[in-house]
C-alpha cells in the first residue's frame, strides 16, 4: 500500500507537469521551436519508416497480378521480357507514377515552382487530426505557411518545419481555412475543413448565389502566403439553406482524395498572377452543370483560351 | 533498467508504427492506437508508479512526434493516468484474456475522453460530438481486435526483461 501511495504522489506531479506544459504550449501555437525539434528529431526516422512501409503496402496490392507475368508460350516470351520492366510496376506504383504526372501537368499549366515530396506519414492523435509528414524540409527550401498541391488540387499548407521534413495541416482537418473563390465569377468567401464531415464554403455575399457543381478555386493570399492563386479545391455538393443569414453556405466535395494521399508539392513560389480558372480540370466531366455559362466570357484582356484540348490524365476525381 | 530500456524501444517503435504504417491505412471510422495498447501491457506488469511515469513519457513522446499538432502535454495526461490506473491492476494474477479486454477498452475510452475533454477545455475546434464519437468507438473497437495479440507479446518481453521484481 504504501508504494500505490508513491504512485499517487508521482500520479500528481506528473499530471501537474502535463498541465503546465499544456498551458505552455497553448500559446505557441503550431510553428513552435518544439515542433521545430521534433521534426528534426523525429523526421529523419519517419522518412525511414515511410520509405520501407511504401513499398511494402504495394507489394501487397501488387500479389494479385503475379499470375498474370506466367505466360507459357514462347513467342510471347521476349515480349514478355521486353514490356517486363513496364510490368513490374504494381499497381501502386503506377498510380503513385499517375500522380506524378498530374502534379507535372498541373505544375505546368500553373507554372508554379513547387517541390516534389511523398507522405512519410500521417497524423490522427486519436483520429482528431488531418496531418501529415512529407519527405522535404528546410533544406529543400520550404518555410512554414507554403501551399501544398497535389495533381487534383489543394492538399493543405505547411505548418512546422525541420531539416527534411515538414508537418502539412491538410485541408480536411477542422483547423483548415482558406479563402476562396468560386470559378468563372468574382463571389469569394472562405473553405473550411470538416474532419470527417463534408469541406464547406461561406460565400461572404447573401446576395450571391451558389449552384450545385459550382467549382471552388483558392483565391489567393496577400504575399501568396499561405496560399496561392487558383488552385482547385473541389466541387459544392450541398447549398445549405440559410434563411435570414448574412452569407451563404455549401457542402464542398475536395478533389483531393485526403485518405490515399502519396506525392504532393510544396508551391515554393508562384507567378505574380496566374490566369482565372485556368488550373480547373476540363469541363467536359458530365456533371449536371445547371446553366454554367461557357468559358466564352473571359475577362477582358485575357488571351482566349487556354489547352482545355490538351488530353488531361486528370478527368477530375468525383465521387 | 532493462525493462525501462524496453519500455523506450516499445514505445517509440509503437509510435513509429502509429503515424507510418498504421494512420496512413483507410479504415472505417478511425484507427487503433498502439501506444494505449503499449502502456496497458507495460503497466500491468510494472506497477502503479512505473505505469504513471511510463505513460507518461509516452504521452509526452506522442505529443510531440511529428505530424502531430496539438498542445503539447495533453496525450502525456491521458496516457499518465492509464498507465497508473493500469499499474493498480498489476496484482490481478490469473489475468484472464477477458480481463486484459476489458481493461484495454476502458484504457482506450479513458484516453479518448481525457484527451478531447482537455481540447474542449481549451476550445479546441476539432473536438465535437461527432469526432469524439467516432475517436471512441474506433480506438476501443480496433484495439481490443488488438489486445489478444499485442498486451501478451509486450508484457511477457517485460516479464523476461526484469524476472524479479524489486520493489
Amino acid at each position: 500500500m504504501r508504494d500505490s501511495g508513491r504512485a499517487r504522489v508521482v500520479l500528481a506531479v506528473l499530471l501537474l507537469t502535463a498541465f503546465t506544459l499544456i498551458t505552455l504550449d497553448y500559446r505557441s501555437g503550431s510553428g513552435g521551436p518544439l515542433r521545430r525539434l521534433a521534426n528534426a528529431v523525429f523526421g529523419p526516422v519517419e522518412n525511414a519508416v515511410g520509405d520501407v512501409a511504401r513499398p511494402i503496402g504495394s507489394f501487397f496490392s501488387g500479389l494479385g497480378h503475379l499470375s498474370s507475368y506466367k505466360s507459357d508460350n514462347a513467342k510471347l516470351r521476349k515480349e514478355v521480357a521486353q514490356l517486363r520492366s513496364q510490368l513490374r510496376l504494381t499497381d501502386a506504383e503506377r498510380a503513385r507514377l499517375a500522380d506524378e504526372e498530374k502534379l507535372l501537368h498541373l505544375d505546368q499549366l500553373a507554372q508554379f515552382r513547387i517541390v516534389a515530396a511523398h507522405v512519410s506519414a500521417v497524423g490522427g492523435s486519436l483520429d482528431f487530426e488531418s496531418t501529415a509528414t512529407i519527405d522535404v524540409g528546410s533544406r529543400d527550401g520550404i518555410t512554414a505557411n507554403m501551399t501544398v498541391i497535389d495533381g487534383d488540387g489543394l492538399v493543405g499548407k505547411t505548418l512546422s518545419v525541420g531539416p527534411t521534413t515538414t508537418t502539412v495541416l491538410l485541408a480536411n482537418d477542422v483547423q483548415f481555412s482558406a479563402g476562396a473563390r468560386l470559378e468563372s465569377s468574382q463571389l469569394i468567401g472562405h473553405v473550411d475543413g470538416g474532419g470527417r464531415g463534408p469541406m464547406t464554403f461561406t460565400l461572404l455575399d447573401s446576395q450571391g448565389s451558389i449552384k450545385v457543381g459550382s467549382r471552388l478555386v483558392t483565391f489567393g493570399d496577400i504575399g501568396q502566403k499561405p496560399f496561392v492563386p487558383e488552385v482547385p479545391i473541389g466541387r459544392v455538393t450541398r447549398v445549405v439553406p440559410t434563411p435570414g443569414a448574412l452569407t451563404r453556405t455549401a457542402e464542398v466535395t475536395p478533389y483531393v482524395g485526403f485518405d490515399s494521399l502519396d506525392v504532393v508539392g510544396v508551391v515554393v513560389s508562384a507567378p505574380r498572377t496566374v490566369k482565372r480558372d485556368s488550373l480547373l480540370p476540363p469541363t467536359a466531366t458530365p456533371t449536371p452543370a445547371p446553366s454554367t455559362p461557357p468559358p466564352s466570357t473571359p475577362p477582358p484582356s485575357s488571351p482566349p483560351a487556354t489547352p482545355a484540348a490538351t488530353v488531361s490524365p486528370s478527368p477530375s476525381r468525383t465521387h | 533498467m532493462r525493462r525501462a530500456l524496453l519500455a523506450g524501444v516499445v514505445v517509440i517503435t509503437a509510435l513509429l508504427l502509429q503515424v507510418g504504417v498504421v494512420n496512413p491505412l483507410d479504415l472505417p471510422i478511425g484507427h487503433p492506437d498502439l501506444v494505449v495498447l503499449c502502456v496497458v501491457a507495460l503497466a500491468l506488469v510494472a506497477g502503479p508508479m512505473w505505469g504513471t511515469v511510463l505513460g507518461f513519457a509516452a504521452g509526452l513522446a506522442a505529443d510531440v512526434m511529428p505530424p502531430a499538432d496539438h498542445a503539447l502535454g495533453r496525450l502525456a495526461m491521458a496516457y499518465a493516468l492509464v498507465g497508473y490506473a493500469a499499474g493498480l491492476l498489476e496484482d490481478l494474477e490469473e489475468r484472464s484474456v477477458v480481463t486484459t479486454v476489458a481493461v484495454v477498452a476502458a484504457a482506450s475510452a479513458a484516453v479518448v475522453l481525457v484527451f478531447a475533454g482537455v481540447g474542449a477545455l481549451l476550445g479546441d475546434a476539432r473536438v465535437g460530438a461527432g469526432s469524439v464519437a467516432d475517436s471512441l468507438t474506433a480506438t476501443i473497437l480496433y484495439d481490443v481486435i488488438l489486445a489478444p495479440f499485442i498486451v501478451p507479446l509486450v508484457s511477457g518481453a517485460a516479464r523476461r526483461a526484469e524476472p524479479v521484481t524489486t520493489y
